[in-house]
């Protein structure tokens, strides 16, 4: 008998388990062969996505780097061993930081890295580097959202209830998230919506999780992109409009409320519909809906977080949440949906640049203190306050900027805003090592390469979409050239000569941790792989002698009076540009077949064959007008770049927006056209409203195949 | 807009900023003024005459029937701003502004120094000459003196004729409501069909009395007004057109003072009430800028940046002001175009504009001037100087009517033309659905495809549609009537489709289509389980089982397997 490991999937934070099995080891040429399965577990019940079923073929991928890779004088790579590739890295992040000082070096990690790469990130950086600057993917992800329930809850974790709980709501409002493709087994949790006739989606694209509103599961809600500030600002001014709110929960829960009533006095129905294109009728019996007590829970996702106003936006779907009584009930609530695998985990370790482990801020001289002491430092050798991802990643080639760069489970050439600008600040840099499996597109730009184990064969946790601790364990060996980044860490910590332990035992780096996270807010120190590996549910914070917090807010907020605050936010009313002769907005997001950046999804036949490429997805009146036939070729520009796609039309948008999907590189990569706006709060970019000009190319004019 | 720089500058004076006039328009440029203030590069001083907060004028109508609570009127958090270091002074007029000393004189007698002055002294209702009724007469250069009869002049009106603009006339009408009484409404602009439509719905007897030919008459055309003349009667309201009321009978109350019984129109008819609204338009306050020698058409004029003809330290906005452009020197004096709205949109863009002018002016050594301009031309809602660029909406819940822009136009009027996309004299082009039996009408009015007017009426989502079109200056559809199919049972993208058709996706976890399914079924996969294991339909969060089912149901697996 072969040994069957239970695990869970690479992809996103919904985290379904799987049980792998090999069917063939790893060779040193290749990978192991893995057979999947799905694997009964709360969350996905036993299912599995396309993604997730078809996850092992990477393991064994032809693609897969199998040794480090050097840039040669000619611009190639050429394999070379690990100890000079480490000796050369080491030199180069000693001498860059010898002449231009230790903040001249950044560090780029990622919402897939498991909780112990990623604290074993944020602590390499700070102290066998000595550099703040360090950030990760997730400020272009939930950064919005955990910047709102922070400021409101005084925690950030996702979703502060288990998703099953779901199950029994008669109403779930979801807002600017498509789980039917982005996480598809959760939607199993709207069944019992859906047969109250109670999913509310709003979203500007008739997406396949707005189409289970259909036959009287609930219904779709519109509106124009960008004014989802708006829409819940109407929202909030109705409920309390109709005394449909909770004055007792507001009594005594809350602080804030006379302040967000006089802010949404000025948002009242008709207003709201002029402003978002949704009317009134609908939004009145949208408010009622969500009053009617049966159990209610709204659910933001990126759609509404990714914008220069995301931190209001989430900040306006709580506040509605807490004037409804919602928060930190059994019935209701208020959630995000987590959007990387370890996205929830990865914010909360210390890969933030304002950021150390267990979610303290590394500007708390008593957080600083207590995790110097775990990391046996002076408290004043641990950097300070850094810069968040779009700022770091501008500051290439700037003067004062970082002039080497270590990225980690990230690929930002496709998914950072305004990506033609990031390729130049790359290239600018003096040195650039990049971790991965693959040659991404910001690998295929290194001084250095270096490949990593995949998620089969490596030990871990991760921390689910519902702040739930798991374990990710070890189904194969990896092939002979291939390491884990915490062995890389220890390697380059050693020759940088750096303070402090650098464990390759993810047990022991696990232990580290969760002491350095104890008497944090996400605090983990009552867990140990002995208790996650009894299957203990483990929901955080759990500190030692607890059994953890499957419910968070039920008696108290985290704020010291134990209220949760209403913050009145403005909306601010942007001219939308006048959308004549092809000026339309262009909204981003993902494909059911593919993952982030696509560089690992792309490189899945069968996902690839299914999805290929980018399509502009347009509005059949919009291309009729425009000349523009479904498959036929576009340009879509602003000043920022260019895209060149296919198009699909398709009745599932609105006539003033078009989407493409964010997967794909070159000629087919959206953020080379979104903007490099941030929110003044998280830092999220505005990656959902960007005004571009679409084109029918002509037959000389098309693109790579013509 | 740029945030002011929090560093302190080496002794700026601060600009002594005077707002004469605290509603909302009022109200919010405040708000947006506070980042200034507290930054100490201002210092802001508010008189408004009313004794109460800033409040939600819009509203009123909703308050005096009582569907809206005095706290929902509430737009401003006046505290906030006080805290802030703004001094506001309620209940307080103003009487005379002086240009030469730059000061403003109170009520009190005490006089206010200024650097830049901002108007935004409201309107007031109109009130018709109606026998029986006094009329209040203005004397443009005599400003009252005393807050509390600001509109007045002391010439108060009857026992039971009211006009909707404050907050005492609104529980004026709320205790007629309330009480079940039939009310009279006067005029059948946009607030008096707001305020006919919410009275109805509160229980009251409703009659709209006015002299065109259908309500709305100055934003609808001829079929949208009828069409929502009928759903007011559809909703309880007896509409009365065609009449011009002349005079007003009273009957005595107890107390031997007069009150409102009914009024006559000129034709004879005579229309009982226990209460009579007059909502026959609003007039700009504008004595006190008169007074000062500014120039004053239906509005103060000020130019496109908001600022006085005469003098570019005052400004006004909203209901006081006329935004036009100045005439070109030597030009003659014809009479300014456009005039206050009497809409709150318009007003409060108007405040946020100006407030950002002045942070920009105030903040301009810290930061570099101006934003770089978009490279896509911001949408018509941007340009205050552009003529007609609100929107109406009627306020009513079930009665849906927006219009926007100029719609005098017919289908008819006009040959389609050879003029080149996006040339100013090209023709107008209108087109029209009407469906009075089911409450419906839409006309669109296009020049060189871009919409310029438009008029809505039971047709939400279309409406709402339109307003943002309208708004942004674009483009419509070639084929106009994909904007008529929001509001129809078509508009489900996919559902009205074949739920067999091959391309239809069964399994979303797993996107796997009815053709791959029936295909697996023709291979031989006779079960959920079977179908599951070929295509991996139903492996995801299994929601799909049932209907993996129906399709096996539908296309038996045949026996023996087809032939490929």
């Amino acid at each position: 008998m072969t040994e069957t490991t239970a695990t869970h999937c690479p992809y996103c934070a919904l985290q379904c388990a799987m049980a792998l099995t090999q069917t063939e080891a790893a060779t040193p040429g290749r990978g192991a062969r893995v057979a999947l399965a799905g694997r009964a577990f709360p969350t996905n019940r036993g299912g599995l996505c396309k993604k997730g079923w078809t996850a092992a073929e990477l393991i064994n991928s032809p693609d897969r780097i199998l040794e480090p890779m050097l840039r040669q004088p000619d611009g190639s790579f050429a394999p070379a061993a690990w100890d000079m590739a480490l000796n050369l890295i080491a030199e180069r992040l000693a001498g860059g930081r010898a002449e231009h000082g230790a903040d001249s070096v950044g560090v780029f990690g990622g919402g897939g890295l498991t909780n112990e790469k990623a604290y074993q990130l944020g602590k390499f950086a700070r102290l066998a580097l000595g550099t703040s600057r360090i950030d990760y993917n997730g400020r272009f992800c939930m950064s919005s959202a955990a910047a709102a329930g922070n400021r409101a809850f005084g925690l950030d974790r996702g979703l502060p209830f288990p998703v099953e709980d779901l199950d029994a709501a008669a109403t779930i409002l979801i807002l600017g998230s498509n789980p039917a493709q982005t996480m598809p087994p959760f939607i199993g949790h709207l069944d019992g919506a859906r047969a109250a006739g109670g999913l509310i989606v709003v979203d500007p694209r008739r997406t396949a999780t707005a189409r289970l509103t259909e036959n009287g599961a609930g219904s779709h809600v519109q509106p124009t992109p960008g004014s989802d500030l708006v829409l819940l600002l109407g929202l909030i001014n109705i409920v309390i409009a109709e005394k449909l709110v909770d004055q007792d929960y507001i009594d005594s829960r809350t602080i804030g409320f006379d302040e967000l009533r006089r802010s949404v006095g000025q948002w009242w129905p008709e207003r709201v519909q002029a402003q978002t294109g949704v009317p009134t009728q609908q939004l009145r019996d949208l408010a009622r809906r969500l009053a009617s007590g049966r159990g209610t829970y709204i659910l933001t996702g990126r759609g509404v977080e990714q914008h220069a106003d995301g931190t209001d936006t989430a900040t306006a779907a709580i506040n509605l949440s807490l004037i409804l009584g919602l928060v930190g009930t059994d019935h209701s609530g208020y959630g995000t949906l987590t959007g990387q695998g370890n996205g929830q985990g990865g914010r909360e370790h210390g890969q933030k640049c304002d950021q150390l482990p267990g979610y303290r801020k590394i500007t708390d001289p008593a957080a600083r203190a207590h995790v110097a002491g775990v990391w046996e430092v002076h408290p004043d050798s641990i950097p300070g306050a850094g810069l968040p991802a779009v700022e770091l990643l501008a500051s290439m080639g700037e003067s004062g900027g970082i002039r080497t760069l270590l990225v980690h489970g990230a690929n930002v050439v496709v998914s950072a805003p305004n990506a033609d600008r990031v390729r130049a600040g790359l290239a600018a840099l003096d040195f650039l090592v990049v971790c991965d499996f693959f040659f991404s597109e910001t690998a295929a730009l290194a001084d250095v390469v270096l490949p990593v184990t995949q998620w089969a064969e490596e030990d871990g946790t991760m921390t689910s979409l519902e702040g739930r601790v798991i374990r990710r364990r070890t189904a194969v060996a990896a092939p002979a050239g291939v390491r884990s980044e915490l062995w890389i860490f220890q390697e380059l910590a050693r020759r940088l000569d750096a303070p402090s332990r650098y464990s390759t035992d993810p047990a022991e780096v696990f232990d580290e941790l969760a002491r350095a996270s104890a008497g944090g807010p996400a605090d983990y120190s009552g867990l140990s792989y002995g208790l996650l590996d009894e299957g203990q549910a483990a929901y955080w914070p759990y500190p030692a002698g607890s059994t953890g917090t499957p419910r968070l807010f039920r008696d108290r907020f985290q704020h010291a009076d134990g209220r949760a605050r209403m913050f009145p936010v403005r909306a601010r009313v942007a001219d939308a540009p006048a959308q004549q002769r092809g000026i339309l907005t262009l909204i981003t997001g993902r494909l059911l077949e593919h993952y982030q950046s696509g560089a690992q999804t792309r490189r899945v036949p069968e996902l690839a064959l299914a999805r290929p490429e980018a399509r502009l997805q347009l509005h059949p009146a919009t291309a009729a007008q425009l000349g523009v036939a479904d498959g036929g070729w576009v340009d879509v520009t602003n000043s920022r770049g260019v895209v060149r796609c296919r198009a699909e039309v398709t009745l599932s948008i609105r006539h003033d927006t078009v989407f493409l999907p964010f997967h794909f590189p070159g000629e087919q990569s959206a953020n080379r056209l979104t903007d490099d706006v941030t929110d003044p709060v998280s830092g999220m970019p505005e990656f959902k409203r960007t005004t571009v000009r679409v084109r029918a190319l002509a037959g000389e004019e098309r693109g790579a195949d013509a | 807009m740029p945030e002011p720089g929090s560093e302190s500058r080496p002794g700026p004076i601060p600009e002594r900023i005077v707002l004469v006039g605290y509603g909302p328009v009022g109200a919010r440029f405040v708000e947006e003024l506070l980042p200034v203030v507290r930054a100490g590069l201002a210092t802001l001083t508010v008189v408004g005459a009313e004794t109460a907060d800033a409040y939600n004028r819009v509203l009123i109508a909703d308050y005096a029937v009582g569907h809206a609570g005095r706290e929902a009127l509430e737009v401003t958090d006046t505290a906030a701003a006080r805290a802030t270091g703004v001094s506001i002074l309620t209940g307080t007029s103003v009487t005379a502004i002086s240009r030469t000393r730059s000061t403003v004189t109170l009520g009190t007698g005490a006089e206010l120094a200024w650097d830049r002055l901002v108007l935004a002294t409201g309107a007031r209702a109109n009130v018709p000459t109606l026998a029986g009724v006094a009329r209040v007469r203005r004397n443009l250069m005599m400003p009252p003196q005393d807050a509390a009869t600001l509109d007045s002049n002391e010439a108060t009106l009857p026992r039971g004729v009211v006009a909707l603009r404050d907050l005492d006339d609104a529980r004026t009408v709320r205790g007629a409501v309330r009480a079940g009484g039939r009310i009279v409404v006067l005029g059948a602009g946009v607030l008096g069909m707001e305020l006919a439509l919410a009275a109805a719905r509160g229980g009251a007897e409703v009659c709209v009395v006015h002299h065109g030919e259908i309500p709305m008459n100055r934003n609808l055309d001829r079929g949208g007004g009828t069409v929502l003349a009928r759903a007011a009667r559809a909703a309880g309201v007896t509409m009365v057109n065609h009449s011009r009321a002349e005079s007003v009978l009273f009957r005595l109350d107890d107390d031997a003072v007069q009150r409102f019984d009914a009024l006559i129109c000129a034709d004879g008819k005579q229309i009982g009430g226990d209460l009579l609204v007059l909502s026959c338009g609003t007039g700009a306050r504008t004595e006190l800028a008169h007074l000062a020698g500014l120039p004053v058409s239906t509005g103060i004029l000020v130019d496109g940046s908001l600022r006085s003809w005469a003098d570019p330290r005052i400004h006004a906005i909203g209901d006081c002001a006329h935004v036009a452009a100045p005439p070109a020197p030597g030009a003659g004096a014809a009479r300014p175009t456009g005039g206050p709205t009497g809409l709150i949109g318009p007003g409060w863009r108007q405040a946020d504009r100006l407030a950002a002018d002045f942070t920009a002016r105030l903040t301009a050594a810290g930061s570099g001037g101006a934003p770089a301009p978009n490279e896509f031309a911001a949408g018509r809602a941007g340009d205050l100087l552009a003529p007609a660029t609100a929107v109406v909406m009627l306020k009513a819940e079930g009665v849906d009517v927006v219009a926007a822009g100029d719609t005098a136009a017919d289908p008819w009027d006009s040959e389609p033309g050879s003029h080149a996309d996006g040339c100013a004299t090209a023709p107008v082009s209108v087109s029209q659905w009407a469906d009075p039996e089911h409450g419906r009408y839409v006309k669109m009015v296009t020049r060189s495809g871009i919409l310029t007017g438009f008029v809505c009426v039971g047709m939400p989502r279309t409406g709402a549609e339109l307003t943002l079109l309208f708004e942004r200056g674009s483009e419509l559809p070639a084929d106009r009537s994909v904007l008529l199919r929001f509001d129809g049972p078509d508009d489900v993208p996919g559902a009205g489709g074949d739920a067999f058709a091959r391309e239809t996706t069964v399994c979303w976890c797993n996107g796997v289509s009815v053709g791959a399914i029936t295909d697996a079924a023709a291979a031989g996969n006779a079960t959920v389980t079977c179908i599951g294991a070929a295509t991996r339909a139903g492996t995801g969060c299994g929601g799909c089982k049932t209907r993996i089912g129906e399709l096996l149901d539908r296309f038996p697996v045949p026996t023996p397997a087809p032939a490929p």
